[in-house]
């Protein structure tokens, strides 16, 4: 193939662990089959890359922005990247929803601006101020696709980079993650075309439709938290006193979490048919609840902790809508 | 006198409450005009997400009222308020909503004097805390 035509490729993290780059590292050391298609121009992380190396006339056809924007770097870096970038995907639940770093728009203290006074300036890197607030990617510059996932599972997230840079050779046309994915974005690949703009790559449903547990009445007594001990009956974990969002949850996981025992945290944000996934929740868990008497269900409720915490771990800033705030762009 | 007039959602059962408002407004008992009434068919239909969406619109208070436990014309609907009731209020407390601006309520078909005075009094209550400001941090 004619090295022109390859397709430039960059990632970029902004706050966040680096769990996703590590992601995409580890797709079955997959990354380097990609070569005939893409050059990766710009990957920090990867390949030190700096902002130098990005001139005017580099170009950027894919970009995968992962991790929460936070400081003025990086939504600086974020508006860079979408004027240079053809697609711009939010990949992992920091960019997509705001993820475990938005969690900080809990507290009321402002964080100040950390000055430091460099002698050189140009020697001295200085520290970028803090925002007063976490954001999303989607709530500084529009996105083309999402990637969700704390950190995407690496099916889905191999589905999406085939889908966005080998286009019509992708192999994974026929790959068994894409006819899981809905059938307007399945289509699309399978005819080697880009999925419609906007597009989510996970499923349409919530987790309870790919979790492999069984679901029967559910009935709560009393709250677990997933280090104390319950027993492992295969039940729905609802059922059993363990706060999983689930039922809350955009499925594509598969649902693996839950079926190891772990209750669902929620990190592929809501699907589309829940307003709020706390309402979501409360309206769930409260449906269990057995008792007739306002008290004993005053008393249950005291034993839930940091409610908002919980059913908003991976989206408060963008979500919650109590908490979220429009779009700037 | 301030300016501010707080706006009031209220979620009102067909069979109680609303009957309950309908007559508080027949026999003439002197209500506050700061609500806005929404009929439902059972307070056991106020889903959490309706209640969430009222303060997100700009509502200053929620009122869901509901038949006497025992009294539902479904006969459970207002169990199931009361279920929800207490977690939901937690939910909007760590949200920044104060507790006094969610309010469930019994309100029986006949009882049209205590719709008055819970209006009254929720009214009271909310100028007194002033306007619902969420606490979204400035962008």
């Amino acid at each position: 193939m004619n090295r022109k035509s390859k397709k430039k490729f960059a990632v970029f993290a902004g706050t966040g662990c680096r769990a996703c780059e590590k992601a995409i590292l580890d797709i079955h050391y997959q990354v380097h089959s990609l070569s005939p298609w893409t050059d990766i121009v710009f990957w920090p992380y990867v390949l030190g890359s700096r902002w130098e190396d990005l001139d005017d006339d580099v170009g950027i056809d894919v970009c995968f922005f992962i991790g929460a924007i936070r400081t003025s770097e990086e939504r600086k870096a974020a508006r860079r990247l979408r004027e240079k970038a053809g697609i711009l995907v939010a990949c992992g639940a920091c960019a997509a929803y705001g993820g475990l770093p938005g969690l900080d728009n809990l507290s009321y203290a402002e964080c100040g601006r950390v000055e430091s006074e460099p002698e050189d300036s140009d020697l001295i890197p200085s520290v970028p101020s803090i925002e007063s607030r976490v954001s999303s990617l989607s709530q500084i510059v529009a996105v083309d696709f999402v990637i969700p996932g704390c950190p995407p599972t690496q099916n889905l997230l191999w589905a999406a980079m085939q889908a966005l840079i080998c286009g019509p050779e992708s192999l994974t046309k026929l790959s068994y993650t894409v006819a899981r994915l809905p059938e307007n974005i399945s289509r699309a690949i399978t005819a080697g075309i880009l999925p419609p703009n906007g597009s989510v790559f996970a499923g349409e449903k919530a987790v309870c439709a790919s979790c492999s547990r069984l679901k029967e009445e559910k009935k709560f007594k009393t709250v677990i938290r997933p280090y104390q001990k319950y027993e492992e009956s295969g039940r729905c974990l609802l059922e059993q006193g363990l706060v999983c969002l689930g039922i809350s949850t955009r499925e594509g996981c598969g649902g693996i979490c839950t079926a190891v025992g772990q209750p669902c945290r929620g990190c592929f944000g809501k699907p589309e048919g829940v307003y709020d996934p706390g309402a979501k929740m409360v309206s769930a868990i409260s449906s269990t609840f057995e008792s007739e008497s306002a008290q004993e269900i005053e008393t249950m409720v005291d034993a839930f902790e940091d409610l908002t915490g919980t059913f908003y771990r991976y989206t408060l800033p963008s979500q919650c809508s109590l908490m979220s705030k429009p779009q700037e762009e | 006198m301030s300016a501010f007039e707080p706006k009031i959602i209220t979620f009102l059962c067909n069979w109680c409450s609303y009957v309950a408002a309908d007559a508080a407004g027949v026999s003439r008992f002197m209500q506050q005009t700061n609500v806005r009434v929404i009929r439902v068919f059972c307070s056991g239909m106020v889903d959490p997400s309706y209640v969430i969406k009222a303060f997100d619109g700009g509502a200053d208070g929620v009122l869901v009222g509901g038949c006497f436990p025992g009294d539902c014309h479904y006969i459970s609907g207002n169990i199931k308020a009361m279920r929800r009731a207490p977690l939901l209020a937690k939910l909007l407390n760590e949200l920044g909503v104060e507790k006094e601006r969610f309010r469930l309520e019994w309100i029986a078909a006949s009882d049209s004097a205590l719709y008055a005075r819970v209006v009254n009094e929720m009214c009271d209550t909310i100028r007194r805390l002033g306007p619902f400001t969420m606490r979204r941090k400035a962008g």
